[in-house]
């Protein structure tokens, strides 16, 4: 089951859900509306690697917006910090940024129950585009769980900003294969 | 609703979730973690196309470029609904794994084709961690599935017709 904007709004205010700061006007129907942060990550190898840790710059986004090129790639975030221990949230664009040609996520818009931070957008644009600190880029969605829930304790826990892949941590490959 | 690692667990040894093979490593708290096999299907210009082994030194994805994989593990249900996505550490490289179908019907056990793009020059490894696969609880009656794409154990192409 997914919930109602009415039901987010009261699971936030009851503390089963951490949206920071909470602002009712960002509620909709069956989510509620994540903001853009003011900085953006690239990387800075021309091949990644998730086997290894990838250099990469934080920028700030300038106040006259930042414009990404076509089939351009970049980390930003969250200005709220959100999470649940109840329910698991799932991003997805606003249908407004998608019809700009704007993906949001790449194909990564699940958050453990338990994880609390803010979100790491995962931009690429199909067509060039200008983006701005503050303007609304995403929503989340809550949803039921079923069976015994065990919190998120991963490695992204607490993210402030864009944060990097950290897959080098756990990279493993399959002995059979090697 | 969606299912809890616990869930997912309780469900494999029940045998209404199916992954083969399991490892307990590969449960998160609300989804398990699959890999890439080592077959990859490579189009080339005019469409055509042709299999390549990834072997352990990684194979280098271009950008903008549409590349075939699959599962290492048999994934599937006969009574939940599934999604199949990415891991965040692999969507924060620019990596995607499906383009928009990420749904999963009850009835389909199989190793899942993925459908890579890269948003940047990255090299993936066979056996790699590359995504992850949710479990929904369905409403209404079980339909039997039309057999179709379900049938295939390695990455498959559209078999769509006019």
């Amino acid at each position: 089951m997914i919930l109602t904007g009415a039901q987010i709004a009261r699971e936030i205010e009851g503390g089963s859900i951490t949206m920071i700061p909470f602002d009712k006007e960002c509620l909709t129907t069956n989510s509620y509306d994540l903001t853009l942060g003011d900085e953006y990550l690239v990387y800075a190898s021309e091949i990644l690697d998730p086997s290894k840790n990838n250099k990469y710059e934080v920028k700030k986004i300038p106040n006259d917006g930042l414009v990404l090129k076509k089939g351009e790639f970049v980390l930003c975030h969250s200005k709220e910090l959100l999470g649940s221990d109840n329910f698991v949230p799932i991003i997805h664009a606003k249908s407004g940024i998608a019809r700009l040609g704007l993906f949001v996520h790449i194909t990564a818009d699940l958050i453990d129950i338990g994880s609390k931070g803010n979100v790491t957008f995962q931009l690429y644009s199909t067509l060039p585009v200008r983006i701005y600190s503050g303007m609304k880029i995403g929503q989340v969605s809550f949803w039921e769980t079923k069976g015994e829930i065990e919190l998120y304790k991963g490695k992204y826990q607490g993210s402030s900003g864009p944060r990097a892949s950290e897959s080098y941590k756990d990279f493993k490959i399959e002995d059979d294969l090697r | 609703m969606i299912l809890t690692g616990n869930q997912i667990r309780k469900e494999v040894v029940k045998g209404d979730v199916i992954i083969d093979p399991f490892s307990e490593d590969q449960i998160n708290p609300n989804s398990y973690n699959y890999r890439l096999g080592d077959d990859l299907i490579v189009f080339g210009d005019d469409n055509k196309q042709k299999t390549v082994k990834i072997d352990e030194g990684g194979y280098v994805l271009e950008p903008g470029v549409m590349y075939l994989a699959a599962t290492k593990e048999v994934l599937g249900s006969n009574k939940f609904a599934m999604r199949l996505i990415g891991k965040s550490s692999i969507g924060r490289l620019g990596l995607f794994l499906q383009i928009s179908a990420d749904l999963g019907h009850v009835g389909s056990v199989h190793n899942w084709t993925l459908e890579l793009v890269a948003a940047h020059k990255i090299r993936i490894y066979p056996g790699m961690i590359i995504g992850q696969i949710t479990f929904w609880e369905s409403k209404g009656k079980i339909s039997v599935p039309v057999e179709t794409y379900n049938k295939f154990n390695e990455p498959q192409e559209s078999l769509f017709k006019i």
